[in-house]
């Protein structure tokens, strides 16, 4: 990790620890506002109730005692406001509403002429009668003076009523409360990231792993895959992915390093005859039949050599542009026609029999490579068996296919080397074939170009009743 | 000396056993395993010359077989110069290898090399009293002054030489001096004697009547 901030398992804890964080505010905003509200409604009940009861306590006695029914007059109010605290007459429930606790709730009463009906014992000095409470609109607004909070409201009449209290416990219950919500939230951020941090390395885990083995694969150790564990989630699947991308390339890399360690043996041993034929020749005067016969080994192995990088790149070029070349539609039979006649001096020479029995195969393909195929597989069939041997020729189409083949009446290919028989450079006599100038990969091209017209090469070879190559492609209909 | 050349590629077994015969080498050859490996065993060669890609058995598999019973020192040629190959060669009982294409005269040198040391011979000359011979270039001289030998009688004193003090019968010297292209049924072997002693003096060879021939 050179760049922590660019890797992911960093990126995905970034943006999960902004949304935790975001998260965890907002919460700690929302209760911190439900509660302070909770709180102050209930002081403001509490402030309330109290404020009623005064009030009851205040007209209980008098209606009592006057039996008489109906409101109260405006007079009889403030006369009754002003008689209060006066233990005589207060009823003893009433004057526990006001003892002489700082924390208690305190009620001031004010006259429309700004005299005082009514103040508790307990009310804090320096009390004046709010001017903000217009006595017309009778409302009830709340003040908060530092820690007192207070209630005021207005009689029509212009009475005014302030009635309040020290707040100060409940303020420190909530700032306790709003600390210990923050001090939660936090730990739950702080645990969301580390929950975070933990699953996005545990999800990213298997990533580590296939790059860890691709990269050893890349350093040349081709035979290892990734471990995949019986699961099927995403990664897994592009692990199964990985792996049989590997499993193709290492196969691929495999056949090319033996084709090339193949073609390179393969020059070796020509190479080795012209070093050691030249220098056998140095070595001592000869006389000039005796140089012929060197030069004369040198220009085959030569020729050998000429053979196998001829074919060599006829494979290369094969294998490279099998798909680019243009198809078009050609008879194979024309194609067998050409081809048997240009190898008609060979049989000749070989003294076999060319039979041909050719009816239109129409195929879809490279003319030029369709000849090279035919040409090797009859090739073969005119030099390989003993000489003398019948070869026919064949073509025509069945079953939606086109065919063209070369049947031999030699003595058959020995049966195990049919598997390995395309294989490139192998051959079944080596010995004799190489001096004939056959480099082993022949059949190698023919399989080739087969592939590369979407059709296959045959063979089918019984001990003494000889040998039939058949190279069959998809049908064009004319 | 006798060699047998197992190689399956006929121009190169060819170039091979005419070299190696105009070195004076007597040259059979083999062109598949089975043939070999067979001949191998018959024959006590002074070295063999395997390819390692063979027909029917490979030069390894052969080299295992062989190596049950004989010791006779092999010289792998391999077309691969892959590092396992070499060292799959020389484990199974190579003593030297060359990879193809290789410098004539790097095989005629490490043949040399291969039958000297398979003799106990640290040294690249022979002195044999007054004769020296020297195995590289095989030539002889006698008291400084070079003899000049066919190279038939130079191989019968190398031999003699190289088993100096014992007694070598006339079979022995029929099986490393000649191949089985050459006439052994004539007295060929007595001519080469008399006239090795013609020019190198009559007690350089000894005869043991009945038993063969020696060089003290």
């Amino acid at each position: 990790m050179k760049r922590p901030f660019h890797s992911i398992r960093w990126r995905l804890l970034l943006w999960h620890s902004l949304v935790s964080l975001g998260l965890v505010v907002a919460v700690w905003l929302l209760a911190n506002r439900l509660s302070t509200r909770d709180r102050m409604e209930r002081i403001d009940r509490d402030l309330h109730d109290h404020e009623k009861s005064f009030y009851r306590g205040v007209f209980a006695p008098k209606n009592s005692s006057n039996d008489k029914d109906g409101p109260p007059s405006l007079d009889d109010i403030r006369d009754r406001l002003r008689s209060l605290g006066n233990p005589a007459i207060d009823p003893p429930e009433f004057r526990d509403l006001f003892k002489s606790d700082p924390a208690g709730t305190y009620i001031v009463v004010w006259d429309s002429d700004g005299s005082s009906l009514f103040t508790s014992p307990n009310a804090p000095a320096g009390l004046t009668r709010p001017t903000k409470v217009r006595p017309e609109r009778s409302e009830r607004s709340v003040c908060d003076r530092g820690t007192l909070h207070e209630l005021h409201s207005a009689h029509p009449s212009g009475i005014i009523t302030v009635i309040g209290r020290d707040i100060s416990t409940e303020l420190g219950a909530l700032y306790r409360f709003r600390i210990l919500l923050a001090v939660g939230g936090a730990s739950i951020l702080l645990a969301a990231i580390a929950g975070g941090w933990w699953l996005a390395g545990r999800a990213l885990k298997p990533i580590h792993t296939i790059s860890q083995t691709a990269s050893r694969i890349a350093a040349g150790k081709l035979e290892e895959r990734i471990a995949i564990p019986d699961r099927d989630n995403e990664l897994d699947q592009l692990a199964h992915v990985l792996n049989d991308t590997f499993d193709r390339l290492a196969s691929g890399i495999e056949r090319q390093k033996r084709f090339t360690a193949d073609a390179s043996h393969e020059l070796r041993t020509p190479l080795t005859i012209i070093l050691t034929e030249t220098q056998r020749a140095l070595r001592s005067e000869r006389d000039p039949a005796q140089y012929r016969q060197f030069l004369e080994n040198c220009q085959t192995a030569a020729q050998r050599m000429r053979g196998i990088v001829d074919s060599l790149l006829v494979l290369d070029r094969h294998d490279v542009g099998a798909e680019s070349r243009a198809h078009r539609p050609c008879d194979l039979a024309e194609i067998a026609r050409g081809v048997t006649d240009r190898l008609a001096p060979l049989a000749q020479e070989r003294g076999s029999n060319l039979h041909r029995q050719l009816s239109p195969a129409l195929v879809g393909g490279d003319p030029e490579w369709l000849e090279t195929a035919v040409q090797n597989l009859l090739s073969n069939a005119l030099s390989h068996p003993p000489a003398g041997t019948s070869v026919s020729v064949r073509c025509g189409h069945r079953g939606g296919e086109s065919y063209v083949e070369v049947h031999d009446e030699g003595p058959g290919i020995p049966q195990e080397h049919l598997p390995r028989l395309f294989d490139r450079f192998y051959r079944v006599d080596r010995a004799r074939t190489q001096t004939q100038g056959h480099t082993g990969l022949g059949l190698a091209i023919v399989q080739t170009i087969a592939t590369a017209h979407h059709g296959r090469l045959e063979v089918t070879s019984n001990a003494g009743q000889g040998t039939t190559f058949c190279l069959t492609f998809p049908h064009l209909p004319s | 000396m006798r060699l047998l050349i197992i190689e399956d590629d006929p121009l190169l077994l060819h170039s091979l056993r005419e070299g190696l015969q105009e070195e004076r080498y007597a040259t059979d050859t083999a062109m598949d395993g089975v043939d070999g490996l067979a001949m191998a065993r018959e024959i006590d060669f002074d070295a063999i010359v395997l390819d390692g890609m063979l027909p029917g058995i490979d030069g390894w598999e052969l080299l295992r077989q062989l190596r049950e019973t004989k010791t006779t020192p092999v010289l792998m040629l391999t077309a691969r110069d892959a590092v396992p190959d070499r060292i799959r060669g020389l484990d199974a009982g190579a003593d030297d290898y060359l990879t193809k294409p290789f410098d004539f005269d790097e095989l005629l040198a490490r043949l040399r090399a291969l039958i000297r040391r398979n003799h106990g011979q640290a040294k690249n000359y022979l002195e044999l009293g007054d004769v020296t011979l020297d195995l590289a270039t095989r030539t002889l001289s006698q008291t400084g002054s070079p003899v000049a030998l066919t190279p038939r009688e130079y191989a019968l004193v190398e031999y003699l030489g190289l088993h100096r003090g014992v007694v070598i019968s006339r079979t022995e010297l029929y099986e490393h001096l000649f191949d089985e292209n050459d006439d052994s049924l004539s007295n060929l072997l007595d001519v080469h004697v008399s006239n090795v002693r013609k020019k190198l003096g009559a007690s350089f060879i000894t005869t043991r009547r009945g038993h063969g021939y020696s060089i003290e």
